[in-house]
Order: C-alpha cells, then sequence, then structure tokens
C-alpha cells in the first residue's frame, strides 16, 4: 500500500511479470515431490491414490479460504480475519440450518451474509478510511469472535445438512466431490485473474495505486471487492468445515490463519501486491496439507507440530526469497 | 509557563488525559471510593500489557509490527512456572533468555534477511505457541507465594505493582532518549533518508525486535508471578491489546511518532475499559468484541481527523 516506501517495492520480474509466480511454485513442487517420496520411505504405501485424494481435500479447505487471501494479498494487503469469520459462518449455518435439508438455502445465505458483512466492513475501513490492513482485519477478527461467542452463548449447536456433508466429505468415484467443487472455483478464479478486467485491475492496484488511480481505475472499489470476498471465502470454508466435522466448534477456523498466508506468499505471490496468483497458492496450499500430514502420522506432540510447521514456514520462506532474488 | 507548554506539546498528553477521564468514571461509579488498594491491583492488572505493548510499540516505531509477542509471554510465563521449583535466579533468567532469543530471531529474519514482518512473526508465533505448550502443556506449575506477595504487595508509601509500572513508562522514556530511540523514530519517519544521515538501519530495527521479545518475556514472567501461575495460552489474549495499547497511546501505525508514556497510558485506558464492562455487567463475551472495535475506532478517527485537516486549508 502507500505506505511501503518506493524502495522496498521489489519489481515486476521475467517476462509479462510472470517470473517471481513461477519459480517458488517450481522450486515447491519439487519440495512437495521429495516429501512424498520422503514420507513413502518412512511409511511404506504412503504415495497410494487414497492417500493422495485424501490430502487433496484436506488441500481444499485451505485452497477455498486461500482464494481470498490471494485476492487481498495481491491489492498489497493482509486479512487476518479469517479466523473467526469460518468459525462464525460455520456456527450460523449449523444453527440456522439444524441439520435440516429444507433450511440449507436460509443457513447458506446466513452464513454467506456473515461473510460479505465482515469482508464489506474490511474493504470499506481499509479503501475509504485508509485504516491498516493489519489493524483493520485483526480489529474485525476480535469483533467477530465476541459477536460469535454472544451468538452462540459459548456452545454451538445444530447440524448440517446432509447435502453440505457429502460436499465435503463424499466421492465421485476415486475423487473427493470437495477437490471437484474446488477445481472448478480455483479455474474460475485464474481465469479471472488472468484474463478478466477485475484481474488486472487488482494486480494493478496493487503494483502501484498511483498508476491505478491514474489510468482510470477506483482503487477503493477494487480493494473493497478484493476483502468482500475474502470474507464470502473465509464464510463457504466455515460452511465446508462443518459439513466435514459433521458440527460448528469455537476456534474451528484459527487453523487456517497462518497456513491460508503461508500458502499465498510459498505460492509466490508478493506480500507487497502486484505480482502473483492463485495458481501458486494451490502449490503452497497442497505443500502445508503434505506438511500437516505428515507431522500428524510421525506422531509428534501438539507442540513439537505447531514449532515444526513454524519453523518449516520459516525455512520456506527464506528459500523461496532466495530463489525470487535469484529470478530478478 | 515552560511546564503548560511542555505538557501542551508532549505526544503523552492525550492519551494521559483520556485515561484520568476514564479513571474519573470508574471512581464516579464506585461512589468516589478509590483506595490505592485500587490503584495498586490496577497496575498489577495492567503491568504485563503495558510491557509488552511498550515492546509492541518499539516495533511499530520502525514501521514494523509483532504478532508473536502474545505467544512469547506465553514461553516465558510457562518456563518461569516450571523452574522456579529450583531456585528464582534460574526460573527468572530462563524467563528472560526466552524472550531475548524470540526477539533476536524475529529481528534476524525481519532486519537482516528483509522478510516481512507479519508472515514472519506469524510463523514465529506458531514456532512459540509451541514451545509453551511444550514446556508447559496445562497451566499450573510452581511460583513462590513469597515473591507473589513481594511484586504484588502493597509498600510503606506506594505499592510495588505501581512502582513496576512507573519504571515501565520511565524505562522506555529512557530508551528514546538514548541515541537508540532517536535511530528508531528517524527509520520510523524515513528509512532511506536515516540511511543516508549515518543510521545502521538494519542493526537499529533488529535492535527494535530484540527489545520486544524481551518486554514481552517481562511481561509473561510478571503475569505468571502475579497469577501464580503459568499458562501456555495466556500470551494469546494479548496479541490484539499490544498494538491497541500502541494505537490508544498515540502512536500512528507507519511509525517514527508517539511516546512510551502514551503507551503505558494506553495500556491503562484498555484495561479499565475492561472494568468498565463490569460495571455495566456485560459478558466476558464482550471483551474482545470491544477491544476489537477501539482499535478500529481509534485508528479511524485519526484518519478521519487527517482528512478533515486536509479537507481544511491550513
Amino acid at each position: 500500500m502507500s505506505d511501503v516506501p518506493a524502495e522496498t517495492r521489489p519489481g515486476r520480474s521475467g517476462v509479462l511479470g510472470l517470473g517471481a509466480g513461477l519459480v517458488a511454485p517450481a522450486t515447491s513442487l519439487v519440495v512437495i515431490a521429495l516429501m512424498f517420496l520422503g514420507c513413502d520411505l518412512l511409511i511404506p504405501g504412503f504415495v497410494s491414490l487414497g492417500n493422495v485424494m485424501r490430502i487433496a481435500e484436506l488441500a481444499g479447505f485451505l485452497g477455498v479460504v486461500a482464494i481470498g487471501e490471494t485476492l487481498v494479498i495481491l491489492t498489497g494487503g493482509i486479512d487476518l480475519s479469517i479466523a473467526w469469520v469460518v468459525t462464525g459462518a460455520g456456527c450460523v449455518f449449523t444453527a440456522v440450518s439444524g441439520g435440516a435439508t429444507s433450511m440449507l438455502v436460509p443457513a447458506l445465505a446466513a452464513a454467506l451474509a456473515v461473510g460479505f458483512v465482515a469482508g464489506l466492513a474490511n474493504g470499506l475501513g481499509i479503501a475509504r478510511l485508509g485504516i491498516s490492513p493489519i489493524v483493520m482485519t485483526l480489529g474485525m477478527n476480535n469483533i467477530m469472535q465476541g459477536l460469535t461467542l454472544l451468538y452462540t452463548n459459548g456452545t454451538p449447536t445444530g447440524g448440517t445438512p446432509p447435502v453440505i456433508k457429502t460436499l465435503a466429505t463424499g466421492y465421485a468415484g476415486p475423487v473427493p466431490v470437495l477437490v471437484l467443487a474446488w477445481a472448478a472455483l480455483a479455474a474460475v478464479v485464474i481465469v479471472a485473474l488472468r484474463l478478466g478486467r477485475g484481474g488486472r485491475k487488482l494486480l494493478g492496484v496493487g503494483e502501484n495505486p498511483l498508476v491505478s488511480r491514474l489510468s482510470g481505475i477506483r482503487n477503493e472499489r477494487v480493494i473493497t471487492a478484493a476483502y468482500l470476498c475474502s470474507g464470502l471465502a473465509a464464510a463457504l470454508t466455515g460452511v465446508l468445515y462443518a459439513g466435514f466435522s459433521g458440527a460448528s466448534f469455537l476456534g474451528m477456523g484459527d487453523q487456517f490463519v497462518l497456513p491460508a498466508i503461508a500458502a499465498v506468499v510459498l505460492g509466490g505471490t508478493s506480500i507487497f501486491g502486484g505480482s502473483g496468483g492463485y495458481g501458486g497458492t494451490i502449490i503452497g496450499a497442497f505443500f502445508l496439507t503434505v506438511l500437516t500430514t505428515i507431522l500428524a502420522v510421525v506422531n509428534l506432540s501438539a507442540g513439537v507440530r505447531d514449532i515444526v510447521y513454524g519453523l518449516v514456514i520459516v525455512a520456506a520462506l527464506l528459500l523461496n526469497r532466495l530463489s525470487m532474488r535469484a529470478a530478478q | 509557563m515552560r511546564l503548560v507548554e511542555a505538557i501542551r506539546r508532549s505526544e503523552a498528553t492525550g492519551p494521559t488525559a483520556m485515561f484520568l477521564v476514564l479513571l474519573a468514571v470508574v471512581i464516579a461509579l464506585k461512589g468516589g471510593r478509590y483506595s490505592l488498594f485500587d490503584a495498586q491491583n490496577l497496575a498489577a492488572n495492567v503491568l504485563p500489557l503495558a510491557l509488552v505493548g511498550l515492546g509492541q510499540y518499539f516495533v511499530i516505531l520502525v514501521r514494523g509490527i509483532d504478532l508473536s509477542l502474545g505467544p512469547v509471554m506465553s514461553v516465558s510465563s510457562c518456563l518461569a512456572a516450571v523452574l522456579f521449583p529450583y531456585g528464582a535466579v534460574p526460573a527468572i533468567a530462563a524467563a528472560i533468555a526466552g524472550g531475548v532469543a524470540a526477539g533476536i530471531g524475529n529481528g534476524l529474519l525481519v532486519a537482516w534477511l528483509d522478510l516481512s514482518p507479519v508472515i514472519v512473526t506469524l510463523a514465529t508465533m506458531s514456532v512459540w505457541q509451541g514451545v509453551s505448550l511444550v514446556v508447559l502443556a496445562t497451566p499450573g506449575g510452581t511460583i513462590p507465594a513469597g515473591l507473589q506477595m513481594a511484586l504484588t504487595a502493597a509498600t510503606v508509601v506506594v505499592p510495588v505493582p505501581i512502582l513496576l509500572l512507573i519504571a515501565t513508562a520511565l524505562f522506555g522514556a529512557w530508551v528514546m532518549s538514548t541515541r537508540l530511540g532517536l535511530h528508531l523514530r528517524a527509520i520510523g519517519g524515513d528509512a532511506g533518508a536515516a540511511e543516508a544521515s549515518g543510521v545502521r538501519v538494519r542493526r537499529q530495527r533488529f535492535a527494535a525486535y530484540a527489545l520486544a521479545g524481551t518486554l514481552a518475556a517481562l511481561g509473561g514472567l510478571y503475569s505468571a508471578i502475579a497469577t501464580s501461575a503459568g499458562s501456555p495460552i495466556i500470551g494469546d489474549s494479548y496479541i490484539l491489546p499490544s498494538i491497541a495499547a500502541v494505537v490508544l497511546g498515540g502512536v500512528p501505525l507507519i511509525g517514527g511518532r508517539g511516546s512510551p508514556v502514551g503507551v503505558v497510558m494506553g495500556a491503562l485506558t484498555l484495561n479499565i475499559i475492561g472494568s468498565l464492562l463490569y460495571f455495566a455487567n456485560l459478558s466476558d463475551f464482550y471483551q474482545s468484541l470491544i477491544n476489537g472495535v477501539i482499535l478500529i475506532a481509534v485508528v479511524a478517527a485519526a484518519a478521519l481527523r487527517s482528512w478533515v485537516w486536509r479537507a481544511v486549508p491550513a
């Protein structure tokens, strides 16, 4: 954003600005392949179709919430409010539907409305009032936490209709339904970012807000739309994850904050905005999900898992940094 | 007259006035009865936030942010609670060393390796949450009752927590009066210009993060002593308040300005708003909601004010 001094902004690298966005994912692909092979040595039979599909399914939840984070980070912002937007939307969804198919549409509408309002408020605060994205979304996270606690009175209730359960846990042949849905969403996002007018505006605002404004783009609208999408993506994740778990629970969104942001950045999108895309985020989401799976399989305590997870992300950030530098 | 001028120009005046007004409201709600004991409790409650807020202040001063300071508090609180049976010296030394190490780690990654502070401290947040769980899986441990009494008790004249709170503010003011303080301000104002005028930007930025980790550790240590237990999750509830205290203390998030005394006043203000909730008979669920609203409202108010100023030609 305009706070960042010009000299700290990395320039676009490579032809058509694709350089930085491709090098890092290429590295991660190699790393992911190595991780799979390493696991296969540790646990014979780890690389099976079923296991890979299972990991893809888990990556899907992260992938959906990371759609919003990708759009927001492309504008040079960040969304720290996803933890309690996911939880709030999940709790509203299960409470309104009560597990009944007849209530599916109102419950879905209510859950998405939670994400819509939170995202719109974030966007307006950041784009119109010029509040720093970190502060606005951190504050919104607390507000959503308080509202969720008040709404549920501390104990979420209800259930998820069968349709959502199927969407979150069902299989179409060997492929999880969620992976198909994620693939469809991903295709829309990638095409919209690469070819759509909105995508060009988003990248333009992130790369240089002044140039973008001078060329007639209404920056405020673009930025607000990005946060709005992020709120909706988080709410959708809340609904899907409630379907996956069979219920909503307090703190269900906490596990997504660091991974969603890390997936975007490790996927080669610049944290300063303006370059990158959703393709890299998908690879980042896979990388982090494989990591989580490995940490679960080797049976470490929760504390050690947190430590290793954080350290691997730091290491990956450093590698990413080095490979981007090499590309420039 | 000189005093009046100094007060008018001080960056801490606004936050101090805000705190005093809210304090007056609380005193009025208590029917005019406010003893030294109440003040002692307020100081003991606010001290961890004041310490971690001061740490966050140094980082924000150089246009950074440290989301890991809360979990760093947890680490030092757990280390202290686990190690006190082996003596006060190793416990306190380990608790502080944990914070120093955390600060150095963040400082290296942000200042020397040029990684974004948000994402680095989000990742190290996970690391420190993990470390505190490894050290102490559930709240507990042992804190010597004598130490707890000593650091939360009244003395003949002024209660210890009040003295410690004043010491925190004075420490902050002292740092800002040194060359380091001057350089931190300069970096926040314009890092390029600071570099050009001979400030070692990387080294001083690193120092800001290291100092922040250390202060957060002291905050965690004090909270363990005051509550006579360590907790692996105590720090999570300080992540947003540490930033809110800085913002309420009149420090702009683009760095370069603001006073440490203001930050301590910001911490006091946040704490006293919490006690107003108690008087309003609202559930604890409102606390995080209201913290979020305050944080956004203060920053939005600052943004609106600068809008109005720009609209009205000076």
